[in-house]
């Protein structure tokens, strides 16, 4: 499957996340998920769905967050020509 | 195996029913309860003011504002609309959005959303995509989602949160719209909705084709919109158009975001691998050309084997720069971040571009839109059936999308009105609806593989033969593949409630590429740059092709083919062009 293997989208300060289930209500993906009422961390419970939109980051009033990108990102490889269409006639 | 949390769905009952609570969802709600109507809205959000793709913020609205020059009203706008949609369009549908804009406009102002500049206080007005006048106004809206989301709830609209909507609901004609089924992501808990009216303004179709990062949800639009609503009211006979147009972007390399086309707006250079700047080869105005001949002139420049391909701003003035790296962040807000994690300093270094994954939205012109068929009233060939927004036939940024939504949600209050008994859901549509959404709950082994495999197979035959160019062999390699793909949707398996809205979402993504591969066969032609391009019909053909090619399914046949001839337009007098 596709997606960044193993790598984790949005970093929690655990010093100073105050678990207040703000990320986990604005994530617009349900990335992140939170118990109500509990002092655990939120978790990042679909890592490879995340949309890089930072709104959980911006929201949290604690500045815990910090979105993280991945290697698959920062150092692409693809050539873009390989997004352009094929010719059908060539088997692979 | 998991089981639903009741053994009955939660009955639900209201007079408008809205299907996504982003800005067309939201004007149709605020519309529809001002007469007064009841109305619930329904979206895959937590809370209303985060619901949709402009959620993160946004930062332009267009609209004439009848405030002195010539240029600035409806009338002189819609000179310009057929100039846009290339005879793709229902240019009465379009002529209403254009009339509604200011209207529209003032209600957002009422509510209190501020659109002038915080520096000066006032409108601050600019010209932009080519069009005859400064229509867009820039403003700061990074809350503007939120303070209209909440506005809506003020006002008295219900919200259903973490609730994706699967499938509408008919009476036993199947010919009126009746409510709609849908299930919380979260808590699995299912609501059977009664409704006279439903809105459907579920957005756009992402996830649709690869990028150059590989990641599907690194997407430049929001990749939550799969093309939920074009799945739901094509199951029941309403009608599709424009669904082969492809919609794509320049971007950063390796992030997709907005954007990048507008760095040329502001005096960046565009380079390839040799240092040329290329664009004057495409343009005489070579950088300032508009978007799609951007993009066109980088997928020349990437098929001659110029890449990599690079945004220069070195040269400009250390103040523009800083303005330039200061609103990087407008359109995505972690764009900073991700150059500063990166190490790339683009005051001191080049940029390197490409072109994002593709959309199905409305082939990058306003006016027109990929997505439900309706008339002036925004309502659909299915009685009670209304659409806005992107995923209907009038799309284009956030201000049609509010104007389309107000229409919206206006024709909805009317239809409810006009309604002297209240439709009642045929079991058969009940029985359907639920059937559908537990199908993946039902599997007992993967045998297949997940959503995530579903997907990634339709985004590979997309890509290579669905995608930027198209030939007969390719679209029919690819409609055989996506077919297949078909069968394999029934081993998909959910093991929760969140794995089941994706599931979901995977088989409507199935079917918006097969029904974008049926429209692109059939245009054999080419027509508004890199929204149709076929290998094999090069030229553009208005003589047989300016009409829009519209899709509905038949129980007996399958897709069912007709088009849609834009009424046709008298040459103005004065193109505008130089107001």
């Amino acid at each position: 499957m596709s997606g960044a293997q193993g790598h984790n989208p949005i970093a929690i300060n655990p010093d100073t996340c105050i678990t207040c289930m703000i990320c986990d209500y604005v994530c617009p993906g349900d990335v992140i998920h939170q118990k109500p009422r509990s002092k655990e961390l939120p978790v990042i419970a679909y890592p490879d769905e995340c949309w890089y939109c930072g709104l959980c980051e911006q929201a949290c009033p604690a500045d815990a967050i910090t979105v993280v990108f991945p290697q698959e990102m920062l150092d692409p490889t693809t050539p873009v020509t390989s997004l352009l269409g094929r010719d059908p006639e060539r088997r692979t | 195996m998991l089981t639903w949390p009741s053994m009955e769905p939660t009955r639900l009952h209201t007079e408008v029913l809205v299907i996504g609570g982003g800005v067309a969802g939201c004007l149709a709600a605020i519309q529809a309860r001002d007469a007064g109507a009841d109305v619930l809205v329904a979206d895959k959000a937590r809370f209303l003011e985060r619901a949709g793709s402009v959620a993160g913020g946004v930062d332009q609205f267009m609209t004439p504002l009848n405030d002195g020059p010539d240029w600035d009203t409806p009338e002189h706008l819609m000179q310009f609309v057929p100039m846009l949609t290339d005879g793709l369009t229902d240019l009465d549908v379009a002529e209403r959005a254009v009339h509604e804009l200011p209207r529209v406009f003032q209600r957002l102002c009422d509510i209190g959303i501020d659109f002038t500049d915080p520096t000066t206080g006032e409108f601050f007005r600019t010209r932009a995509f080519g069009l005859p006048g400064e229509y867009h106004l820039n403003f700061d809206g990074s809350l503007f989602k939120h303070r209209l989301g909440r506005y809506t709830v003020g006002h008295g609209a219900r919200f259903l949160p973490r609730t994706m909507i699967t499938d509408l609901l008919t009476d036993a004609t199947g010919q009126r719209i009746a409510g709609a089924v849908g299930f919380n992501c979260r808590t699995g808990e299912r609501d059977a909705i009664r409704a006279t009216a439903v809105v459907v303004a579920t957005g756009d179709i992402n996830r649709i084709s690869r990028n150059v990062s590989g990641l599907p949800f690194d997407s430049w639009h929001y990749p939550y919109n799969t093309g939920d609503g074009h799945a739901m009211v094509y199951r029941r006979g309403a009608r599709l158009v424009n669904m082969e147009l492809v919609e794509a972007t320049l971007t950063p390399l390796g992030f997709s975001t907005q954007g990048t086309n507008s760095y040329a707006g502001q005096g960046a250079h565009f380079l390839n691998r040799h240092g040329e700047r290329f664009m004057f080869k495409y343009d005489p105005k070579g950088e300032k050309a508009r978007r799609t001949i951007l993009v066109n002139a980088v997928i020349e420049e990437v098929l001659a084997g110029n890449e990599p391909i690079y945004v220069d701003i070195r040269h400009l003035p250390e103040d523009t720069k800083d303005d330039f790296v200061r609103t990087l962040g407008v359109d995505r807000y972690t764009l900073p971040s991700y150059f500063r994690q990166r190490g790339l300093d683009i005051r001191h270094e080049l940029l390197p571009i490409g072109i994002s994954e593709m959309s199905i939205r409305r082939g990058g012109s306003y006016f027109r839109g990929s997505g439900l068929v309706v008339d002036t009233a925004a309502e659909s060939n299915l009685t009670g059936l209304f659409g806005a927004g992107d995923c209907s036939m009038v799309s284009g940024g956030i201000s049609v999308a509010a104007a389309m939504g107000a229409i919206a949600g206006r024709g909805a209050v009317d239809r409810v009105r006009s309604t002297e008994t209240e439709p009642e859901p045929d079991d058969d549509s009940v029985t359907d609806s639920l059937g559908r959404m537990a199908e993946p709950l039902e599997v007992e082994e993967e045998d297949g593989g997940g959503w995530s495999d579903l997907e990634d197979a339709v985004r590979d035959l997309v890509t290579d033969y669905v995608g930027m160019r198209r030939t007969e062999r390719g679209l029919r390699r690819a409609h055989e593949g996506l077919l297949d793909l078909k069968q394999q949707e029934a081993l998909l398996r959910a093991t929760s409630f969140h794995e089941l809205m994706r599931s979901l979402e995977a088989k409507n993504i199935r079917l918006a590429a097969e029904l974008m591969t049926v429209a692109a066969a059939h245009r054999t032609e080419s027509r508004s740059g890199a929204a149709h391009r076929r290998l094999d019909h090069p030229a553009t053909d208005d003589a047989v092709w300016r009409k829009a090619i519209v899709l509905s399914h038949d129980p007996a046949t399958g897709v069912d083919v007709e088009y849609l001839v834009e009424r046709p337009t008298p040459v103005p007098a004065s193109t505008g062009g130089d107001a």
